[in-house]
């Protein structure tokens, strides 16, 4: 019955999006403390019409259990399933739930599955936007759990990558390569919003951010090899490895007549980062 | 628990409230003190960066959820559109919140905001402009989690309000239907 209060595990297989389903079906009028078993993985995504809070009332009818302070730093969990990583190909064919009943509550998980979550949803996203991927269903839809922990990243790595090689005025490249990328990642999301594109601010910066991986690639092997035609080629590559890898989400966002106005100063900001890579000695 | 509450002066959560402070006050003091001991700006960027990036991850995931109860986040459904969403515990469980850790919670939160601000003054009046790169993304970092706990606090509030009337609906219909029954 109160599994809750001794049990603080669920699935940690799911991500934050999936727990709106939880909410949505913790029973308020039983009142009772009780909280749910473990939920099957993949579950549906809620369609909720309103924006700040659910409906029904979003109270999970999970008191919170009486357990000693060690409840939150828990760092074996013997009875959770390591959390698959999510299928990418799920991601758009989520149907709103009816029966998927109780589910886990968030509020009361030990702090190791939250760490285990993000991370996997980082390397999830880092799968689905910029390694290749037939299965991928819809792009524009691919992203939808963003996060800025792998951009954060990203950008952090690439400057450090800069600056490492750079000779002299250290500081000044990781500064202009960080706010150039920061700031460049906030105006081409504007450029979109302003192009009369549909796309969600969080959600692109997200997205321009992982296609930096790539780059983040070639700075690291033009740091180790000094050649500049190696240079060169690298650079080419994985900054045609990034463009295309942004490319599905900024094309599906915007109008099929804008598309090049939109995709144009990505492709220009990226080209900019590459000659950074290229002309630092 | 019990024990926790009897005592009221206690906090009831010490581990979470240390981790709470830990990095705020370890980014702030790695910023202000960085100078006398580093010359590269990198470092100090970088590190003190890091630093505020997980006080924002364990404020929103772990403290948030513990010290008060809430939780906040965002979501992007089925047909493109964002959407915010707050968690809360049940109204029993807030109010048996530790007052001591809720009050540590929110005055941190706000006394980081407003250091970062200092801080970022500072770095203006000393024309080092890279600097206020630093206390800008610490500053938007704690003013994303403000502003997400006190929209959550205010939601929890207002659906403690409508839940309460909805019970009190519900069991008057039941009541109602229940004299119908017997009759």
């Amino acid at each position: 019955m109160s599994h809750g209060d001794t049990i603080p595990l669920h699935q940690s297989s799911q991500s934050d999006i999936d727990e709106i389903e939880n909410l949505i079906h913790a029973s308020v009028q039983s009142s009772s403390a009780t909280v749910l078993p473990a939920r099957p993985p993949s579950p549906p995504r809620a369609s909720i019409p309103i924006s700040t809070s659910p409906s029904p009332s979003p109270f999970i009818s999970s008191n919170l259990p009486p357990l000693p302070p060690s409840n939150q730093k828990v760092p074996s969990v013997p009875s959770a399933p390591p959390p698959p990583p999510l299928p990418s190909s799920s991601s758009s064919s989520r149907v709103a739930p009816t029966g998927f009943g109780p589910a886990p509550n968030t509020l009361t998980e030990p702090v190791w599955d939250t760490v285990k979550r993000d991370l996997s949803r980082i390397v999830s996203n880092l799968k689905l936007v910029v390694f290749p991927n037939p299965y991928r269903e819809d792009p524009g839809k691919a992203l939808r759990d963003w996060d800025l922990w792998g951009p954060f990243f990203f950008i952090v790595f690439l400057g450090l990558a800069l600056s490492w090689s750079a000779s002299v005025k250290k500081s000044e490249v990781f500064a202009v390569a960080f706010a150039l990328l920061a700031a460049g990642a906030v105006i081409l999301t504007l450029n979109v919003l302003l192009l009369g594109g549909h796309i969600i601010f969080f959600q692109s910066l997200s997205l321009l951010g992982y296609c930096l991986f790539p780059l983040d690639v070639g700075a690291i092997v033009c740091m180790l090899k000094d050649n500049v035609i190696l240079k060169v080629i690298v650079v080419s590559v994985t900054l045609a490895w990034s463009s295309w890898a942004a490319y599905p989400f900024m094309s599906s966002a915007v109008n099929p007549r804008r598309k090049a106005l939109a995709l144009y100063p990505v492709f220009l900001m990226y080209v900019s980062v590459g000659f950074l890579i290229i002309a630092i000695d | 628990m019990d024990l926790n509450q009897a005592v009221g002066e206690n906090y009831a959560n010490p581990k979470t409230c240390f981790f709470h402070v830990l990095f705020k006050a370890a980014a702030l003091a790695f910023y202000i003190l960085s100078t006398l001991f580093f010359d590269s700006f990198v470092i100090i960027f970088v590190v003190t960066v890091i630093l505020a990036a997980l006080d924002f991850w364990v404020v929103k995931n772990v403290s948030g959820r513990i010290l008060v109860g809430l939780r906040w986040w965002n979501e992007i459904d089925e047909k493109g559109e964002s959407l915010w969403k707050f968690e809360s515990l049940d109204q029993q469980s807030l109010s048996r919140m530790n007052k001591k850790d809720s009050w540590l919670f929110w005055w941190t939160l706000y006394i980081s905001a407003v250091a970062w601000i200092i801080l970022g003054i500072f770095s203006v009046i000393r024309f080092e402009p890279d600097y206020l790169l630093i206390t800008g993304v610490c500053l938007s970092l704690s003013i994303a989690n403000i502003v997400g706990f006190t929209k959550c606090r205010k939601d929890a509030k207002k659906q403690i309000q409508t839940f309460a009337s909805q019970t009190i609906a519900t069991r008057l219909s039941s009541t109602i239907q229940s004299a119908f029954s017997v009759v």
